[in-house]
């Protein structure tokens, strides 16, 4: 098997081999936990803002749900703080998957496609109003909820499948 | 209380239609990767008007948000089926693994902390001269939510590091954490 030196370094720092090799539930299987939590408010907070330009909770002022973006922010940046430890802990595994890839890329998209929206939603100087009722849902504005949708359940699907779908652990196996 | 989880593990079995089709390639991931989807339902519209609650975006009416709980409702419905469907394949994954007695445990604080929302809180907050902002009591309960149901995902996530090994020696604790 062929030695990729970059990733066998990383796979000596101290840093990976205490994500890896700790007994300590902080380690990997905390930092598995954080990334779950992340996930949930991350996109669900998203996926409640597609919902509500879908049509849900009709009374709800789509501009008010601004108030949760940094809840779903702090989720954000828990899953790549999360995600960069777990990658220095398995940069081989994730780094030789295809799978990684479109994970990274769906989650890419999923994030434009919430400044997209955000920016038609929640803008200052757009729509003034916090009454729903002022606010038609244009259809491009419900096909980036849609999208935005999608992307997030493929992002979900993907990196679940991360642990089937590996072809090599590390650089010494 | 052993006993009981023995019999559980014994009556389940894992050898069931359902079982068999869980153990096909793709089955396993695929029922993992809804029961992960169930999980953002179920905190985008919980947790969402837990912190609505709590004082996040307090310009939307309270019972305005509340028109989000039926999608954490399917979440968890989700969660439910897919989550038996585990269990029904490898019983003995789930009976004797302490982090899913604390799973089990997180769930049903959440479900009676919900009760006692719906109970004590419901009328005061969805009534005719509802505030804006909601009575401490409703706070403390979306308070218990958020981290009830936060503790049911560390639970459902550390599964996997609290696996079953054979029972050796006698068992005193309450719960069964080895497959005798």
């Amino acid at each position: 098997m062929n030695i990729d030196p970059f990733l066998a370094w990383v796979e000596s720092t101290a840093l990976s081999q205490w994500v890896v090799g700790s007994p300590s539930m902080f380690a990997f299987p905390g930092i598995l936990t954080l990334h779950a939590i992340g996930m949930g408010f991350a996109v669900g907070v998203s996926a409640a803002i597609d919902l509500r330009i879908l049509g849900v909770a009709p009374n709800v002022p789509l501009r008010e749900l601004r108030r949760f973006l940094p809840i779903l922010w702090a989720g954000f940046w828990l899953n790549a703080v999360s995600g960069v430890l777990l990658l220095i802990g398995y940069p081989t595994k994730a780094l030789t998957n295809p799978v990684f890839y479109l994970k990274l890329t769906l989650i890419a998209v999923a994030m434009v496609l919430l400044v997209r929206i955000s920016r038609q939603v929640f803008a200052t100087g757009g729509p003034a109003s916090s009454s729903p009722l002022d606010q038609p849902i244009s259809s491009r504005l419900r096909n980036l909820a849609i999208a935005s949708l999608i992307c997030w359940s493929g992002a979900i699907t993907a990196g679940r499948l991360l642990a089937y779908t590996y072809h090599r652990l590390t650089q010494s196996h | 209380m052993h006993d009981f989880q023995i019999w559980l593990v014994t009556t389940i079995g894992g050898r069931s239609a359902i079982a068999d089709v869980m153990r096909t390639a793709w089955a396993w991931p695929l029922a993992e990767s809804l029961h992960f989807l169930g999980l953002c339902l179920l905190i985008g519209a919980v947790g969402s008007f837990d912190l609505r609650l709590l004082g996040v975006g307090r310009r939307i009416p309270i019972a305005a948000m509340h028109r989000f709980i039926p999608w954490g409702l399917l979440g968890f419905a989700i969660n439910i089926a897919t989550g038996t469907l585990f269990i029904l394949t490898e019983p003995d994954q789930y009976i004797y693994n302490p982090s899913f007695h604390f799973k089990l445990l997180f769930m049903t604080i959440g479900g009676l902390n919900a009760a006692t929302f719906y109970l004590t809180s419901y009328r005061r907050i969805f009534g005719p001269d509802a505030p804006l902002d909601a009575p401490r009591r409703a706070k403390v309960i979306a308070a218990i939510s958020l981290c009830a149901w936060i503790g049911v995902i560390t639970g459902g996530r550390l599964l996997t590091f609290y696996r079953p090994s054979a029972c050796e020696g006698q068992q005193t604790s309450l719960l069964l954490t080895c497959a005798p």
